[in-house]
């Protein structure tokens, strides 16, 4: 049965491109390729596939921006990197993952709108119907849908599970209404995932539902909200009588915020990936030889501690990475590299800002032969300490489940 | 506890080694012995050093045909780790650091009975402080020497004719003066006139800013281990100890400090065992010091750090001779400024190491 489904999927992603292209990507088995060897075509796709003008975005980029790219993906076979083989996706290896990251963070490579690739999709193959899979995944991998989030409320954001916008069971449908905020890129999307409370009575987390919505259903209002990097990332979208069909429920009612848990795998290393906090401190060196601070005193011991501290992060991110690469699964530890991480990111930024001097205050990059812009990296260093469990979120989860303090 | 396999997954070698320390430092952290040999004459006892020896740890990182192990930095600073975790006061960095550079010289008679821990030989090349910089000249004061007192003689590097000489005093022709430090054990000065010693070996500027690289990683080792030590014993402590009627470690401002420290003991680590690794996998000079000095400067810091939290989260208790808290923070004291301060290896760090380490 479930064989049967998983052909049909590969043969509905067949007929989506019929060009030779997707052709020559089943052929390829990339799992039976050696990690250097791995390295070097990823390497060979990065420079004949993607587009120069996007290289090291200053700020998330919109769909509009890397639909190109996006699609070029897609194209190629190449859209999904974690996703089986049988469903269209590449099939790696958790070393090749860890190795493809790698590699499109040297290359500068943006983010995609990648909810529906990085969560749906997954999702949907450990939990969903074959229907769901069926409608849904082909479509992520072209590009068709455009996928974003629904978790946090106004009043549910480091407590969750207090969510309060509801799902009313109207027999083969739901009612929804209510209220998600922090929707990163909704305006982009065309369809949300959600948690809803389906049962007002049980405890907080046993009463909530994962459910897939399309964007165009009558009742639905998206508001993008400008955040501090006077950017439009971040949505707020409304829900007023919006109709579900049961059909879109994933799982078992009120069984969501589990399914919502099981997805917190190894995508968590990725938000404590050295990346930042590299790019950070090469701007900081940037300032140093355009305002002749090397020779500075102060400002040498600064960037010495600044880089040591990096170093250590890069060791310890290698370590978590190891272990993806053996494809063992991590453990809630994983959370000391999202708080070192940020928290470093802010500390180079810091240092960016203190001795940019006047021009920490432009609200633009200042004009020179390299890129540099203070004002605007302090300010994107801020929302790390926030987004994806706050700082203090980490602290408590490393405080409970790894260091076994007392509640 | 629900860890990453990473974390503490080691080679089965660096296990074994590490489950040897056990010879020498008791379970559960036990420092009776380690208190009753502070601010005694020698500081260590003989037996313990040749204990050592008889582990093969003194002769860990010798070549096999100098009659070492032929181990790398790696398992060297998984035993100094774990003498750090246990405040084993015995000179093993000093007592390696001389066995290499008689291995070097081929000086075998004295090299066996050090390598054996029959005999502390100590290396007295230092005569500025802060600094990992030699030589110094014939007549110069040897400054700085960890445990002198208990030295059975003394190598003294010499810079003449534009090379370095290195030359072996006894005891008896030396003279020391001592200074006690905070952790129970001294620092001797040294009167010495060096032209009256043995000429041990020639030409060895080389190999000496080597195997102080060498000993300045394995202290930084042994920081680690203190900062882990420290850290564990706050831990027990914040889940024991009951103030408002509950435990103290069920209060959040506590918690995120224990996290804290948590994570700077996690990240000194990962450093120094990434350190250990580039210069086990056979890095270039440069290279090699940066990672030295990064992961020194780190451990120096991060000891610091963790030690005094130590103390201040134990509270009036911590302020006691009595318990051990003190006794970690005064080894972290004393060796966060051995072979260079963090302050120290940060420029050397920046001088060395940003274009080799942006270059990788």
């Amino acid at each position: 049965m479930r064989i049967a489904a998983q052909s049909s999927i590969a043969a509905i992603g067949a007929n989506r491109f019929k060009g030779n292209e997707f052709i020559m990507s089943e052929k390829q088995d990339f799992a039976e390729l050696g990690e250097e060897e791995f390295r070097s075509l990823v390497r060979r796709f990065l420079a004949e596939n993607y587009p120069e003008t996007l290289r090291f975005p200053a700020k998330r980029l919109h769909f509009s921006d890397t639909k190109v790219w996006y699609l070029r993906l897609s194209e190629r076979g190449w859209i999904a990197p974690n996703w089986p083989k049988e469903y269209g996706g590449m099939g790696l290896r958790p070393s090749q993952q860890v190795i493809l990251i790698e590699e499109y963070e040297r290359y500068g490579a943006a983010r995609l709108n990648d909810q529906g690739l990085a969560m749906v999709g997954p999702l949907l193959i450990q939990n969903g119907t074959d229907a769901q899979r069926r409608k849904f995944l082909p479509k992520i991998l072209s590009g068709e849908h455009i996928w974003c989030q629904g978790y946090s409320e106004p009043n549910a954001g480091s407590d969750l599970a207090s969510l309060r916008t509801e799902a009313v069971d109207r027999g083969d449908h739901y009612i929804v209404n209510g209220q998600k905020i922090w929707c990163t890129l909704a305006y982009d999307a065309n369809w949300i995932f959600l948690l809803a409370r389906t049962d007002k009575e049980a405890k907080k987390q046993e009463g909530i539902s994962f459910l897939l919505v399309d964007m165009a259903t009558p009742g639905i209002t998206v508001r993008p909200i400008i955040n501090l990097e006077m950017n439009d990332e971040f949505c707020e979208v409304f829900f007023e009588n919006v109709r579900v069909s049961k059909e879109n429920l994933v799982g078992e009612p009120n069984k969501g915020w589990g399914i919502a848990k099981s997805l917190l795998g190894f995508e968590r290393i990725h938000l404590g990936s050295p990346r930042q906090s590299s790019l950070a401190l090469g701007q900081l060196g940037t300032l140093a030889t355009r305002r002749g601070l090397w020779e500075d005193a102060a400002f040498r011991d600064r960037y010495a501690r600044l880089s040591i501290d990096l170093e250590d992060l890069k060791a310890l991110y290698e370590t978590f990475v190891e272990c993806v690469r053996r494809g063992q699964r991590l453990g809630p530890d994983v959370s000391i590299l999202k708080v070192a991480q940020s928290e470093l990111y802010q500390r180079i930024t810091d240092a960016v800002l203190e001795f940019a001097g006047e021009e920490g205050g432009f609200l633009d990059p200042v004009k020179g032969n390299e890129p540099l812009n203070p004002g605007g990296l302090f300010i994107a260093a801020r929302p790390t300490t926030i987004y994806g469990g706050s700082s203090e979120i980490q602290r408590n989860i490393l405080a409970k489940q790894i260091l076994e303090l007392p509640s | 506890m629900n860890i990453s396999a990473t974390l503490n997954d080691r080679a089965e070698t660096l296990r074994s080694i590490r489950d040897s320390v056990g010879a020498l430092v008791p379970k559960a952290g036990n420092l009776q012995r380690i208190r009753s040999l502070r601010f005694t004459e020698m500081g260590f006892e003989p037996a313990s050093l040749e204990l050592m020896g008889k582990m093969g740890w003194i002769s860990l990182t010798l070549p096999e045909d100098a009659g070492g192990m032929g181990l790398g930095l790696s398992e060297l600073c998984a035993v100094c780790q774990e003498l750090g975790a246990g405040l084993v006061p015995e000179p093993l960095i000093q007592a390696n650091l001389s066995a290499s550079l008689l291995a070097h010289c081929g000086a075998s008679s004295l090299a066996d009975d050090v390598v054996a821990g029959k005999r502390l030989i100590t290396t007295a090349w230092q005569a500025n402080a802060d600094t990992l910089e030699i030589p110094v000249g014939a007549d110069a004061r040897r400054r700085y020497v960890p445990l002198a007192r208990g030295a059975d003689g003394f190598l003294l590097p010499v810079s003449r004719d534009g090379r370095v000489d290195l030359i072996y005093c006894g005891k008896d022709v030396v003279g020391v003066e001592a200074v006690p430090t905070q952790d129970g054990g001294h620092y001797g000065e040294l009167q010495a006139d060096a032209t009256s010693g043995e000429l041990i070996g020639t030409d060895i500027a080389g190999v000496l800013a080597e195997s102080l690289d060498r000993a300045t990683l394995a202290t930084a080792a042994y920081l680690v281990g203190v900062m882990e030590a420290a850290f564990s014993l706050t831990l027990e402590y914040l889940k024991s100890r009951k103030q408002f009627g509950r435990p103290i470690g069920s209060f959040q401002a506590l918690q995120h400090r224990c996290v804290d420290l948590y994570a700077r003991v996690a990240l000194s680590r990962a450093g120094l065992e990434s350190a250990a690794q580039t210069w086990d996998a056979g890095a270039e000079r440069r290279m090699r010091q940066a990672v030295v000095s990064r992961a020194k400067a780190s451990a120096s810091d991060n000891a610091m750090f963790v030690t005094r939290q130590a103390i201040q989260l134990h509270g009036a208790i911590g302020f006691t001779d009595e318990y051990d808290a003190g006794l970690y923070l005064r080894k972290a004291m004393v060796l966060a400024g051995q072979f260079g301060s963090a302050r120290y290896h940060r420029q050397r760090f920046l001088t060395e190491g940003v274009s080799v380490a942006s270059a990788a």
